[in-house]
Formats: structure tokens, C-alpha cells, sequence
């Protein structure tokens, strides 16, 4: 019977689980979200590096071919081309690019909207808590985010082990690890910084602008603490470089000298992580209590 | 029958203020379909107790349970049995009305198809069936309180709380509006709780009133019964010096009490006829304008609860009974 000569009915069958709910959500959202011109074509620029990569890993493990084509075949070039962690930690620098950039579009329009319909109570009188509905909208920039880190590194990764010897595998499989745990941290990061920003701005584009504004001010801030105070551990306040260090770590890249450690940075950014997660709940409340 | 609402020493402060203090209350029978009235001047604490129900405030002593289940312990068990339409313009501007209540459906539980075909079942039965492909941002404001309820209901939750629900309607819609709640009772047995300044639509809808004042309850009648008790109310109006009538009703074994000069109002006993009144006024020499029969509208008991109007006189004492 069609739907306008049945008549209202009071639902009296199954519900779905409570943990699988709030995949509606993104479920709901990504398809906006992939119908906006800029993600799409952030998306597409993103691929390039990582098809750089893959040609690289196919020339890497074809170095056989190089004298062939005139290149000679030394041992400098034969290092050059060696897939080891520097390179994973490389790779991932450039694709974190992107995620920024993509959460600066992306992130803005997740929770600023909410707050401007005043739609938080539609969601808190259901089965739905401010940790579900922080996990909801995270779930959404987890999806688009892993559309230029996560996935882009395991082809990359998949690929070079598929080319070089099994013992290659085994003496590197921790950089596959590396990368996944490197690149989930960072997406976790960086969500957190855009859902707080769309939290508190309700401008799309000034929220946008302060997703950047998070990296880069506190990158000059951390600068100008070591120049003026003559320290490293202002490096500290930069995110950009404490992901970059505990990335390292994973990876079994050389750090820097004298600046601060893997464990110094990713305690910082748990800090960080936890302050965001504090300011973000705050404002995430149903009703507003005026004391 | 267990009560849909139970409110046990209720008391909630939210900052330094004390806003409900310690109310206690049993409203609605489950699984039948009642209205619950929730009436009160401004501040007296109605928002704060449904949001209180909602889980979206934690009492700082006592207990609210809804079906059984505490608000604040046990709130994902409350909320899967709740709906609730907010006062305020609250949806989600940038969405069809059919994407919307898809997504609040499946929020509340339903499966993805079960919840598209809800969303549709029930914008027809609000009546944004042509509209509703529309984004709900573009919706006039009766077409978003319509939305609202129909989000509200969208899982057929047993209890449904609504915040105002005929604000900002034209007459028209607010009858509308009027004819759904009531259809929510009788034809899908859901409770509700109706909150609203609007006394008439209390009236034509609620079987049952509570009335908050400063964070307290000061009164909590079966308006059914009210209604029935109160058909021995009359009113009369007389010109001429009045001063007497008082006792002389009382001789007879009625009450009245005179609400301004030359009026009065009346509870008379069944065994008293009307002609009585006639006899009493030609005796005190007074003409009467106007004799009436009326009801204790909802208007007045609210006043009265509120303290902005003398108390009735109580059946029973004209009665000579206390």
C-alpha cells in the first residue's frame, strides 16, 4: 500500500544495535561531504605523490635496469634508492599535507552547523551520548582522511612488499606498522583540532582558516620560545614536529640532534589531545546552563 | 498500573540556584495513552524538569524515573523509549525533511529501511507529504513545528514530550497540531507530556495537570474528574448591595465566594435547586443580571495555584461535611 494511504503506525520492530547507530551519521555525511569541488579535487592531487612513490618503489626494485638506461649501477645510487624508513617518513610528511588541508575544508561543516540550528538537543534525547556523537563525526574525517593517509601508505607499502624478497618483508614489516599507527595518531590529531575549531567558530571558513592557524601559529610560537630562550623543547608546542618525531620513532629514522625525544613528543601530543578532547565536550553540551 | 513519569523528592541546581526543589509526582499509567499537562508561569522550573527527564541535567538529590527506567542511570534505556520536540527552532537546516527523519529515525534505532519508510509514512501523517523533499532550512515556521513532531514520533516512542509544540501556529495549524497529539493518545496509545503557556490547548487536550511554581508543585488535578466535580459551579451576577448574600447562601448549605463587586460565584449542593437563588436574592433585595452555569476552566485553577485569584469554594464545605 502506498505510503500516504497506510497511515502513521507506531514502529514496533527490531532496533539495531547501540554501538552501530552512529554509523549513521558519517554514512550520512560523506556523500555531501565527496560532492564538495575541493575535496574532490584535494583528493585527486593527493594521489599524485603516492603514484610518485610507487614509480620510485618500482624503480628501487629495479635497479638492475638503471645501467641499461645509461645511469650506471653504484652503490650511491643503489642507497638512494633504498625503501627503508626515511622514505615512509617522507611520504608521509606529504600526504599529511593534504589531511590538513582536507580537514580544514571538511571538518568546519561537521559540528558548526549543529550549534547554529541548535540541533545538539534532537541528538541528546536519543540513545546518543556526547562521546558517541564526538566518535560519530570523528568516524567522518576518519573515512576522508584515510583516503590520503592511510590508504595511499598501504598500497605504497603493499606494493614495495609485493617487489622486493620476502626477506625485505621480514626485516621491514614494522614500517608498515609504523606508518599505520603514525598515520592513525595523526588523524586523530588532526579531527580533534577541526571538530574543537567547528566547535567554536561558527564561520566555516574562519573555522577552516583556524585549522591551519592551529599548525602554523603554534609552529612560529614554538620557534620564537627557542630563539628567545635559547632551548629546543619549544619544538614541543609544535604539532607538526612532535607527530613528525614520534613518526620517526616508529619508522627507526635517526632524530634530530639535540631536540626533544619521541617519548617527550607523543606525551605532548596525548596532552594535547586530551585538552582538545576537554574544550570540545565543554561546548558540547545540549542546553546552555546560564550559572 | 505503573506511572509513566515518578518523580521522587526531585531536586535539581543548576550553578548556585536552586531551580526544582524537591517535587515529588506519578503521572500517566504505562501503556495507556494519557496526556500529561506540565503548566507554569515563566521560571518556575518546567524546562528544567523535562530536561531533566531528557538525562540532559543530573539531580542533585532524588530521583526521575520515565517507564521504570532512573533518567540520569539508566538515560540510553530512557531516551530509546522517548521523543521529544524542543521548544526552540532545532533541526538540521541543510537536509531534505525525509533525510532528516531518516537520520533521527536511524539514530533512535530503526534499521535504514525501516527508518526511510517511517520518515515518509510519517511526514504524510504530519502533513508535510508534498514538502517533503524540501530542505527543512526553507520550511515556514508551522512546517518546521510539524517536522519537529514528526522527528519526535518518527520510532513511535511511548512517551513524547513536546516543548510548546503550538508556538508560532496560526490557528488553523495550531488545531492541527492540536488534533495530532490528541490522535497520539487515543489511536497509538503514546503517552504526553505537553508543556506549553497556552492554557486552552492544555485544556482541550491534557487529562491530567501539573502546575509548577518557584521549582514546586502547587497543584496536581485529574482535569477529567475536575470537570466533572465542578459542574455544580455557578455564577451569578446581582445589582444592589450584596453584603448579606454571603451569609444567606450559607444558610441554605451552599458556598460563594465574590470574585468582584456583584459577582459571585456559587457551589451548590445537588439537593439545592437553582430556584433557591432566586428566592435568596428577591429576599436580600437584589436584582439578578446573570445566572449561569459554568466550569472551573483551566484558567482559573491555574490562577488560583498560582495565587492570582481567591480560592474556590471546596464542595465538601458547602456540603457541611468538614
Amino acid at each position: 500500500m502506498a505510503v500516504f494511504k497506510r497511515g502513521y503506525q507506531r514502529y514496533d520492530g527490531p532496533l539495531t544495535g547501540p554501538v552501530t547507530r552512529f554509523l549513521a551519521v558519517p554514512r550520512f555525511v560523506w556523500p555531501k561531504l565527496l560532492g564538495q569541488r575541493f575535496v574532490v579535487i584535494l583528493l585527486v592531487l593527493s594521489l599524485f605523490w603516492p603514484l610518485m612513490c610507487a614509480g620510485f618503489i618500482y624503480v628501487s626494485n629495479h635497479a638492475d635496469l638503471l645501467p641499461s638506461l645509461g645511469s650506471g649501477g653504484d652503490d650511491g645510487i643503489r642507497k638512494m634508492l633504498a625503501i627503508d624508513g626515511k622514505f615512509f617518513a617522507i611520504f608521509m610528511n606529504v600526504q599529511s599535507t593534504f589531511a590538513i588541508l582536507l580537514a580544514a575544508i571538511a571538518g568546519p561543516g561537521l559540528i558548526a552547523p549543529d550549534l547554529a540550528n541548535n540541533a545538539l538537543p534532537l541528538y541528546f534525547a536519543r540513545p546518543l551520548s556526547r562521546w558517541t556523537y564526538i566518535g560519530a563525526r570523528m568516524m567522518v574525517l576518519f573515512g576522508v582522511l584515510s583516503l590520503v593517509t592511510l590508504i595511499p601508505g598501504l598500497f605504497v607499502f603493499i606494493m614495495q612488499a609485493s617487489l622486493a624478497s620476502t626477506a625485505w618483508l621480514q626485516a621491514n614489516w614494522y614500517l608498515g606498522q609504523g606508518m599505520v599507527l603514525g598515520f592513525l595518531l595523526y588523524i586523530v590529531m588532526v579531527s580533534l583540532i577541526a571538530l574543537t575549531c567547528s566547535a567554536y567558530v561558527k564561520w566555516r571558513v574562519v573555522a577552516g582558516a583556524l585549522v591551519l592557524a592551529f599548525f602554523f601559529v603554534l609552529a612560529g610560537a614554538s620557534q620564537i620560545i627557542n630563539q628567545v630562550l635559547r632551548v629546543e623543547w619549544g619544538s614541543l608546542l609544535n604539532p607538526g614536529f612532535a607527530i613528525y618525531t614520534v613518526w620517526c620513532a616508529l619508522l627507526g629514522v635517526e632524530p634530530t640532534d639535540d631536540a626533544p625525544g619521541a617519548w617527550d613528543c607523543f606525551t605532548v601530543l596525548l596532552l594535547m589531545l586530551g585538552a582538545l578532547l576537554a574544550v570540545l565536550l565543554r561546548k558540547l553540551r545540549p542546553v546552555e546552563v546560564v550559572s | 498500573m505503573n506511572p509513566v513519569i515518578a518523580v521522587d523528592n526531585l531536586r535539581v541546581r543548576l550553578g548556585k540556584r536552586e531551580i526544582l526543589k524537591g517535587i515529588s509526582c506519578r503521572l500517566g499509567a504505562s501503556g495507556v495513552g494519557k496526556a500529561i499537562g506540565l503548566l507554569g508561569p515563566n521560571g518556575a522550573g518546567k524546562s528544567t524538569l523535562i530536561q531533566t527527564l531528557l538525562g540532559f541535567h543530573k539531580p542533585s538529590a532524588g530521583a526521575a524515573q520515565i517507564l521504570g527506567f532512573d533518567c540520569h542511570r539508566q538515560s540510553l534505556e530512557v531516551k530509546t523509549r522517548i521523543g521529544y520536540m524542543p521548544e526552540n527552532d532545532s533541526l538540521i537546516a541543510d537536509m531534505t525533511a525525509v533525510a532528516f527523519l531518516r537520520l533521527m529515525g536511524e539514530l533512535s534505532g530503526l534499521p535504514a529501511a525501516a527508518a526511510l519508510e517511517k520518515a515518509h509514512e510519517t511526514l504524510f501523517h504530519v502533513g508535510l507529504g508534498e514538502a517533503r523533499y524540501r530542505n527543512v532550512g526553507t520550511y515556514s515556521l508551522g512546517m518546521k513545528q510539524m517536522a519537529k513532531l514528526a522527528q519526535a514520533i518518527i520510532h513511535g516512542p511511548e512517551l513524547v514530550i513536546l516543548d510548546e509544540p503550538t508556538n508560532g501556529l496560526d490557528p488553523a495549524a495550531r488545531q492541527r497540531m492540536l488534533v495530532l497529539i490528541k490522535e497520539m493518545k487515543e489511536q497509538h496509545g503514546m503517552n504526553v507530556l505537553l508543556c506549553s503557556h497556552l492554557l486552552h490547548d492544555v485544556e482541550q487536550v491534557c487529562d491530567e495537570v501539573v502546575i509548577l511554581k518557584d521549582g514546586q508543585i502547587v497543584h496536581q488535578c485529574d482535569l477529567v474528574a475536575e470537570r466533572q466535580a465542578n459542574k455544580r459551579f455557578v455564577q451569578l451576577q446581582v445589582s444592589g448591595d450584596d453584603r448579606n448574600l454571603g451569609a444567606a447562601l450559607r444558610e441554605i448549605g451552599a458556598e460563594g465566594v465574590s470574585e468582584a463587586p456583584g459577582t459571585w460565584r456559587i457551589v451548590l449542593p445537588v439537593e439545592i435547586e437553582v430556584n433557591a437563588l432566586w428566592r435568596i436574592s428577591a429576599r436580600e433585595n437584589l436584582r439578578i443580571t446573570k445566572l449561569a452555569y459554568r466550569r472551573d476552566t483551566l484558567e482559573e485553577i491555574f490562577l488560583k495555584a498560582v495565587g492570582h485569584l481567591q480560592p474556590s469554594p471546596q464542595p465538601e464545605v458547602a456540603h457541611g461535611r468538614i
